[in-house]
């Protein structure tokens, strides 16, 4: 389904209300502009994740928020360890992962952590579910995570600060400082995330299976964002950000295992953007670098990428919009066994026909070259269809059909040793059909959706030993297939609100490739990746008060290809409230939340603790 | 009758025989139900530590999987880098740094050691005590030159009394009188602890990298490898140095070898870049050949065993760790008999 206003709608609408000058499209009066990220996806599911959504979360991993609160599965090494997305069935490497529009996946792993992008790094974020590789470009095969920040102009000077104290030494802090007036918007943030992490499990290594205490799990995290905007005149605006990320983590051991293996992330973004708005079109060039310096014991492995970016989004009329452009990355690899740079240049056409009120359509194009190398030609072509709207139904149909790709890794092409330069890019082919439906009656709102998907994955890469050493190859074809379910009600009686909302994902990834004659992998579910997760959430809300109840059940899971090492199911469940609170000119909210609820004993991945049941008081003050 | 006569006392003494051989059946206790048969290592795979032990049985063809986890109702959680029997006791050696002491009837856990050890290798058992080799910890270049012989002061575990320090990773050991040998591999070098003074004793370069020991017809031999040739240097144990040495021409050998009938060995080869063909090579130690090159090929073969009775060898294949490995057994002509389905990277093998 498609979600958000057209930025050219957005901006049309402001031009009507607030201008006169016809030549003039104006800026959103009081946010940043920042282009719609979802203006070229017709047909496509993208679910939005408010500023208010992650309050409770602050300063935890946005790992934590997925897992919890969205029909999504990571796979999580521990708490406050590496988690990395799967979405329909691909695996973490097949995501792309942006943060305002920039793709921040590490070139050389290929994939992001999720576990070190915390809540409060960015305002919002943007899940666009399955093929995205015509929009977005590498990685984007079983979906794309946008993370972007929301600035204002004109809201004179605010500080906001946010702390989470929590079990097992969970101990988070922000303090951001903004100030903006209608020409002028800045904002500084910074904040400490630390967590002991020194949780009670049960040894299942051990004779007699004692309770321990986690050891060697900490977790110090600190980081700094700034974020400018100036509005030069009417049809001028740069805006910039940077943050800058930094984790060191003490590796939980899996249980039996006494490694204390210890890793620093450091990372830097920045991102630059100008734009230009002339009659009907907006022309933005964005430059930035991402760079990721990581230190596991004592081996050194950094990733430094440039971007220097341009396109032009162009209403040439009511019915049809065009967005052309072009991305130039230049990839630096100082990894602890080789040295690599790589550029790439992209071409993208995206285009959308709305023939009347019912019927839009996108169909996207996108070319990438890779040291010479042409990646697949990504093409994609979705549509939605109002079949019905009245005071209250609308019935929504939506399809999209798509490519993607993900080039090669340069681990996977250059590692020493093993490295593989001949690898192919992976690519996609796939289609979805989905159904949303939305009633409104009187106090209630239905939302639901429903999304059936086909997808085949071919050139896939695995790593396989042979002889001493593990080499990647393109071997592995994979059938994805499913089914999503979202629905979300709100019902307001009397001074009461209840906001129920769910979330169901069927997924099937059935590995079509046996690698030997021994092997047995052909018709199982590839490993790591529950066939069903189901999540929910009830919020039940008077005045300033609100409680809520979360459950999530995730099924059960493999880490063999062959069906071997199964993984038992589990489900949780999480319970808290939320006060806001106005006093004078200060205003904020407190929030109490138990999670692990019935202080279940479950593994997300094999032999990796995870904690019972722990609290989580979280206060946000803004002066 | 005068042929009776002469045949009642072949009768009785038939009877006696019977009856003693009854007798004793009915004292000797039954034999546990993994003290006969094969135990198939599966050393399980990186980063999930999913090692197991599994069953077969040749009479019936059935194979039990999970023997570790079935009795002891926990994973055993590790990399199963070696399992040892002595001392009526099967030692379960983790490289992720932990031994586990079973039962040799039934599995049931009897003790350990958890505490201390980091990669650990092999282990051997003399004197009431267990001697673990361990490379230790890696450096900043993944080396290992903190390596030692950990030293328990009971056979079913407990913490660790002593660390001797040996040369960089250290692996295959035996017992030989009054001496453990150990073979280390990164430094090339034979050590020799006393067992008396739980010290080394002396430190021998030797040609090649040596891995593990092997007893050929009653003589002492350490197995090693180089690039081009399988080496085999016979060792006097008496003043531990080497008698002579064997290298015998044999393209990609691996650490993976076990002895066949007589003075024959069955070593697993690996061509490495670009083709990475794997096989079991046939040599004859004594006479220094290769008798087949290629008595056997496949891919991802991990581990090997002789099984004396029937004269089979068992080959285990880790199928790239993407799930579960298998075993083919081999007749004495090389031929595939039977293909077994075990667990993680299986690796080796205990003939009961």
């Amino acid at each position: 389904m498609h979600q958000g206003l057209n930025p050219v709608q957005e901006r049309n609408f402001g031009f009507v209300t607030e201008f006169a000058d016809p030549d003039t499209i104006a800026l959103p009066s009081v946010e940043v502009f920042s282009p719609a990220l979802d203006k070229y996806t017709f047909g496509n599911t993208i679910k939005t994740i408010s500023e208010t959504d992650l309050g409770n979360f602050q300063g935890l991993p946005f790992s934590d928020y997925l897992q919890q609160r969205t029909g999504l599965f990571l796979r999580q090494y521990g708490a406050g360890m590496l988690s990395s997305l799967t979405m329909r069935g691909t695996s973490a490497g097949h995501n792309a992962v942006f943060w305002n529009g920039l793709p921040i996946n590490s070139p050389s792993l290929g994939q992001t952590d999720f576990s070190i992008l915390p809540v409060g790094g960015f305002d919002q974020a943007s899940i666009h579910f399955g093929s995205g590789g015509a929009l977005y470009g590498t990685d984007a095969i079983g979906g794309t995570v946008h993370l972007t920040n929301r600035l204002k102009f004109d809201q004179d000077h605010q500080v906001r600060i946010a702390s989470v104290f929590g079990s097992f030494g969970n101990w988070n802090q922000q303090a951001e400082h903004a100030f903006s007036d209608k020409k002028f918007s800045t904002r500084s943030r910074i904040y400490r995330n630390f967590s002991e992490n020194d949780f009670p499990f049960r040894n299942l290594s051990k004779f007699g299976t004692p309770i321990e205490k986690q050891e060697h799990a900490k977790v110090v995290q600190v980081g700094a964002m700034q974020d400018f905007a100036w509005k030069i005149d009417l049809k001028n605006l740069i805006s910039t950000s940077v943050w800058w990320n930094d984790t060191k983590r003490e590796i939980q051991p899996l249980m039996g295992s006494n490694t204390g293996d210890i890793q620093t992330d450091k990372n830097l973004r920045w991102v630059l953007d100008y734009f230009h708005f002339a009659e009907n079109k907006v022309w933005n060039v964005k430059g930035g670098l991402v760079r990721d310096d990581q230190l596991f014991n004592a081996s050194f492995n950094q990733t430094i990428q440039y971007f220097l970016a341009t396109d032009l989004d162009w209403e040439i009329n009511p019915k049809w919009n065009s967005k052309s452009g072009i991305r130039y990355t230049h990839i630096q690899g100082n990894l602890s066994s080789y040295q690599a740079t790589e550029s790439r240049m992209e071409l993208y056409q995206s285009t959308n026909f709305q023939p009347n009120e019912k019927l839009a359509f996108s169909f996207n194009l996108r070319q990438l070259v890779y040291d010479g190398n042409f990646a697949p030609f990504t093409p994609s072509l979705g549509g939605e269809w109002k079949v019905m709207k009245n005071e209250s139904h609308q019935i929504l149909l939506n399809f999209n059909l798509a490519r993607s790709f993900k080039v090669p890794t340069l681990n996977d092409r250059f590692w020493v040793p093993g490295g593989n330069p001949d690898l192919q890019s992976e690519k996609s082919l796939g289609g979805e059909l989905g159904l949303n439906h939305i009633y409104k009656k009187e106090n209630f709102t239905l939302d639901q959706s429903l999304t059936v998907y086909k997808m085949k994955v071919d050139n896939w890469i695995i790593w396989l030993p042979k002889g001493n050493i593990w080499i990647p190859e393109n071997i592995r074809e994979v059938y994805n297939s499913g089914l999503e379910y979202a629905l979300e009600t709100n019902k307001k009686v009397g001074d009461w609100n209840i906001n129920f909302s769910t979330n169901y994902a069927w997924t099937r990834a059935i590995n079509q490739t046996d690698i030997s004659e021994n092997d047995r992998s052909k018709g199982n579910q590839l490993p790591y990746t529950p066939e069903h997760k189901f999540q929910s959430i009830i919020n039940v809300g008077k005045g300033t008060f609100s409680t809520f109840l979360n459950y999530q059940k995730v099924g059960e899971r493999f880490s063999g290809t062959d069906g071997s090492g199964r993984l038992e199911s589990y489900q949780l469940w999480d319970m808290g409230g939320n006060w806001n609170w106005a006093i004078r000119k200060k205003e904020g909210n407190d929030g109490l939340q138990i999670n692990n609820l019935f202080n279940k004993e479950y593994q997300v991945m094999p032999l990796r603790a995870m904690p019972g049941r722990n609290y989580q008081f979280n206060i946000n003050i803004k002066i | 009758m005068k042929n009776l006569r002469l045949h009642l006392p072949l009768l009785w003494l038939a009877l006696i025989v019977a009856a003693c051989n009854t007798a004793d059946q009915i004292e000797s206790p039954p034999l546990g139900e993994f003290e006969k048969g094969v135990l198939i290592m599966n050393e399980g795979a990186f980063g999930v530590n999913d090692g197991e032990i599994f069953h077969y049985d040749p009479s019936s063809g059935v194979v039990k999987g999970d023997v570790f986890r079935g009795k002891n109702l926990r994973p055993f959680g590790g990399l199963i880098e070696d399992m040892v029997e002595a001392e009526g006791r099967i030692y379960l050696v983790a490289n992720t740094g932990k031994v586990e002491i079973v039962a040799q009837k039934d599995f049931g856990i009897l003790g350990g050691v958890s505490l201390g050890l980091n990669i650990s290798r092999s282990l051997v058992a003399v004197n009431q005590k267990l001697f673990i080799s361990d490379w230790g910890p890696y450096d900043a270049s993944f080396n290992n030159p903190d390596s030692y012989v950990a030293v328990v002061n009971d056979l079913n575990g407990g913490p660790i009394a002593k660390k001797i320090p040996v040369s960089s990773r250290p692996e295959g050991m035996i017992v030989a009188g009054n001496f453990i040998f150990v073979a280390c591999t990164s430094a090339k070098k034979l050590e020799v602890i006393s067992i008396a003074s739980e010290s080394v004793a002396a430190s021998v370069l030797v040609e090649g990298s040596p891995s593990r020991f092997l007893d050929i017809e009653g003589r002492l031999f350490l197995y090693a490898t180089d690039d081009n040739n399988a080496i085999f240097h016979e060792i006097n144990p008496g003043n531990y140095t080497i008698v002579r040495t064997i290298k015998i021409p044999l393209a990609n050998p691996t650490s993976m070898v076990t002895l066949g009938e007589g003075i024959e060995a069955y070593i697993i080869t690996s061509t490495g870049w670009p083709d990475y063909t794997d096989a079991v090579a046939k040599v004859s130690v004594n006479n220094a050949q290769v008798i087949n090159n290629a008595y056997y090929t496949g891919s991802g073969l991990y581990g090997i065993g002789f099984k004396v009775e029937g004269k089979e060898i068992y080959v285990a294949e880790n199928n790239g760790f993407q799930g579960n490995g298998s075993v083919s057994i081999l007749n004495a002509s090389g031929q595939k008999v039977k293909s077994l389905t075990v667990g993680k990277g299986p690796s080796g093998f205990i003939f009961k």
